[in-house]
């Protein structure tokens, strides 16, 4: 990373200068693929003044812990070895809700999850704030700064110390970033209890950049692994049945699929001659429109397997179009035993093993549908 | 041809030149569509490996191209060399053998290429065998050409009448009884018995194309009992059956009698042995099903009520010989029959099935695989697939897997290409 990255005392000058929008080049300007809780929860924590105190926060935690015991009881469960997991359970089947909405259906979780975090009054009774950076309005954000720019100078003294006894060679230590994230910014908020602007939380992604390439920075690998978040991968969770063998010693597989309210299941034969019987019927009877077809045809036309495979499928529900989907599904899912691994990534990528998320939308009170109103009459 | 055997011996350059002009007769060869492809590509085809042999210069590796014609345009001769391969019929002989039977996509497409092919298939080559060896002295037989929609009745049973028009038998070719018991706009009741229904414009529109098929018989065969046709009009013993045709065609109001006498004549002079009948019907499953025609007091008509259906069906019933009766069943244009039926006694109904019994069945099925890449391979000839990727292997496939072989199918896709 070859930009120097500011000091932080003397950044503090510059940042009040006009906003620098132009990210530089080390920077990792991470877009958002998911999200995680912290973004849709209200950033509480910078707005005024506590609203719970830290004795009102006690008191609940205390009563949380003795109504687990208690509800570990009524379920007839040992107390001490009571989860989240089984509190969430019994808590299910003790108040069963039939709202939609799962946010609104009652939880119990540990009042830590559920006030949300504060940040103590920062003044003591003299009126005089308790930390050194309290003025800068961000004490948190550049005490943080100021910490990780410590352990920077750190690394270096001690790589000095090694290049001094000349045993920097062998003692490099780097820290393995393979397979995680950064936080993003609304984590990193949530982390400090402050509100951050995206300038700030780049400079703080980019020197903890500047901290990862250090040779020796496996001496903080702990305290950087904080900032850091496992990304799992997505094609792990597909996992691919092997090829079934009938009597006759024919290679079969099968597989489901769905689109809106039809139900799908796909058996595909090696050794056919592109023979399709949908419901027991030839599959140009079934669909006869040519749409149909076409959307069977796909999954064996991208994989160039047209006239190879033999396929039965039973279907239901539904209407023509989306019993043809799938189908269409399913058949894809069931030809994965058949090709090797790059070309089931190559199908995921062309969208052929997602199910179709669209569901009919419902309709609406005071509108005529789900998106049409009521003809509009100005009088 | 015969000069590359003598020229192989001579120096390089005279190879080169055998060469070139080789090629040069190719191109020729390549340009004619009418020729014969499979005498002249076996004549060159000799000559070019017998020079490639001799020759150093490399030549790029040629594909065998598929015949899918053939030159035997007389149905008699067709064997089964000759199946999946198309033959022409020339046009002028199917303005008169088909005046109305072909079906009207496949005029349409004639129309296009200028041309009429028909594809020779297995079922067809079955029922010429059968009608080759017919034995006249027994009833006639009754054949009836049963499939799935779309798989190619209709063009067995015209390939059919072809070949009976060919060997001058009388054609008695109904191109679609569905045609008789919808859609009727004039319903009259009949003069010659109360209870029945005449239908003056289907009659005479079929009147016109029988005279114009079998023109040269009408001459001869004499009628044998007088009709009387009104007061002043009547047809006297011994006159030419085409005079009842011209009767039928002036005086319209007569015209579905005159059908039925036409019909009457030729079932009893048949078992003369002067000529013989072929009775061609298709869709004979309209003859007992249901009508959508209705009374004037809004009562359903009933298919015998009808003076054509009446008579047509008294023609198909086998107490004559001297000929042969082919049928097709059809659930195209049927009426109140699931799409799903085609099995004879799903659409004859049991009082057809019991009728029509007995009969051989002949079942048509959709394309075989060499059937089908006829079929493909004389499209892009006629360059009627115009799609880029039409003539690619992968575009074959698609074809074949969107169609699933089915004839009728294949057409239709084939006209967006």
């Amino acid at each position: 990373m070859a930009a120097a990255v500011r000091r932080v005392l003397r950044a503090s000058r510059a940042w009040s200068a006009a906003p620098r929008a132009r990210a530089a080049p080390g920077a990792q300007t991470l877009r958002l693929i998911y999200t995680t809780t912290a973004v849709q929860k209200r950033n509480v924590a910078a707005s005024g003044p506590e609203k719970y105190t830290e004795a009102f926060i006690k008191n609940q935690i205390e009563e949380f812990n003795l109504g687990k015991r208690h509800l570990a009881n009524m379920m007839g469960e040992d107390p001490e070895t009571f989860t989240q997991e089984d509190i969430d359970k019994a808590i299910a089947y003790l108040f069963p809700s039939g709202l939609f909405e799962k946010r609104a259906r009652p939880i119990m979780k540990h009042p830590t999850e559920i006030f949300p975090k504060q940040k103590a009054i920062q003044w003591g009774e003299d009126h005089r704030p308790f930390h050194f950076l309290f003025y800068t309005g961000k004490q948190s954000f550049y005490s943080l700064m100021h910490e990780i720019y410590g352990k920077l100078l750190d690394i270096q003294k001690y790589e000095d110390h090694l290049r001094a006894q000349s045993l920097l060679a062998e003692n490099r230590k780097l820290i393995n970033l393979i397979g995680s994230r950064w936080l993003i910014k609304e984590e990193l908020e949530e982390m400090l209890v402050e509100k951050l602007s995206d300038h700030d939380y780049s400079m703080c992604i980019q020197l903890l950049e500047r901290l990862v390439t250090l040779p020796c920075c496996g001496i903080e690998e702990e305290y950087v692994l904080k900032f850091r978040r496992e990304l799992s991968i997505q094609l792990k969770k597909m996992v691919i049945e092997p090829l079934q063998y009938d009597e006759q010693g024919v290679a079969f597989s099968t597989g489901e699929g769905k689109r809106k309210t039809s139900r799908a299941t796909a058996v595909i034969y090696d050794n056919g001659s592109g023979k399709i019987t949908v419901n027991g019927v030839d599959y140009l009877y079934y669909f006869p429109v040519m749409q149909d077809r076409e959307q069977l045809m796909f999954p064996f036309q991208f994989l160039d397997r047209l006239g190879i495979h033999d396929m039965i499928c039973t279907v239901s529900g539904g209407g023509r179009s989306s019993q043809a989907g799938a189908i269409r599904l399913a058949s894809a899912r069931a030809l994965c035993s058949f090709i090797t691994e790059n070309e089931v990534e190559f199908m995921r990528q062309a969208g052929l093993l997602t199910a179709d998320p669209r569901v009919r939308e419902r309709k609406k009170p005071g509108q005529e549908g789900a998106r049409r109103k009521f003809t509009w009459k100005k009088r | 041809m015969e000069q590359a055997h003598s020229m192989t011996d001579e120096g390089e350059a005279g190879r080169r030149a055998l060469w070139i002009m080789l090629r040069s007769v190719k191109g020729v060869i390549c340009q004619g569509p009418k020729l014969d492809s499979g005498y002249f590509l076996h004549a060159s085809a000799r000559a070019w490996l017998s020079a490639a042999v001799n020759q150093d210069v490399q030549i790029p590796a040629e594909k065998p191209r598929t015949v899918f014609r053939t030159s035997e345009s007389n149905p008699a001769n067709h064997a089964e060399q000759h199946e999946g391969q198309h033959y022409s019929i020339p046009l002028q002989e199917v303005k008169v053998v088909f005046p109305h039977g072909l079906p009207c996509r496949f005029q349409m497409q004639m129309r296009t290429f200028n041309e009429s092919c028909l594809m020779v298939r297995k079922p067809a080559l079955e029922l010429l065998g059968y009608l080759k060896n017919t034995s006249f002295a027994h009833p006639a037989i009754r054949y009836v050409i049963y499939g799935e929609k779309g798989t190619g009745k209709t063009m067995t049973l015209c390939h059919a009448v072809h070949y009976c028009a060919k060997q001058d038998w009388l054609v008695l070719h109904i191109p679609d009884a569905h045609l008789w018991v919808k859609n009727c706009r004039e319903l009259m009741q009949s003069s010659y018995n109360k209870e029945r229904f005449d239908q003056p414009l289907e009659a005479s529109t079929w009147l016109k194309n029988f005279k114009t098929s079998n023109d040269h018989f009408l001459k001869e065969i004499k009628t044998q009992q007088t009709y009387m046709w009104s007061k002043r009009e009547s047809t006297e013993k011994g006159r030419p059956l085409g005079e009842v045709v011209e009767q039928g065609l002036t005086r319209v109001k007569n015209a579905s009698d005159a059908v039925g006498v036409v019909l009457k004549e030729l079932k009893k002079q048949c078992p003369l042995g002067s000529f013989r009948l072929l009775v061609a019907v298709d869709g004979i499953n309209a003859l007992w099903g249901r009508t959508t025609l209705r009374k004037k007091d809004k009562s359903a008509v009933s298919p015998e009520e009808l003076t054509l259906v009446h008579n047509l069906r008294k023609m198909v019933v086998n107490d004559w010989n001297g000929g042969a009766i082919v049928t097709t069943l059809s659930q195209t244009g049927s009426l109140f029959k699931p799409r799903s039926a085609y099995l004879p006694h799903e659409l004859l109904g049991k009082e057809g099935f019991d009728t029509l019994d007995p009969f051989i069945p002949i079942q048509v099925s959709n394309y075989s695989q060499r059937e089908f890449e006829s079929c493909y391979q004389y499209y892009l000839d006629r360059k009627w697939l115009q799609h880029e990727r039409a003539s690619t292997e992968e575009g074959r496939k698609e074809l074949l897997f969107l169609s699933n072989s089915n004839p009728w199918q294949m057409e239709r896709i084939s006209a967006y290409l």
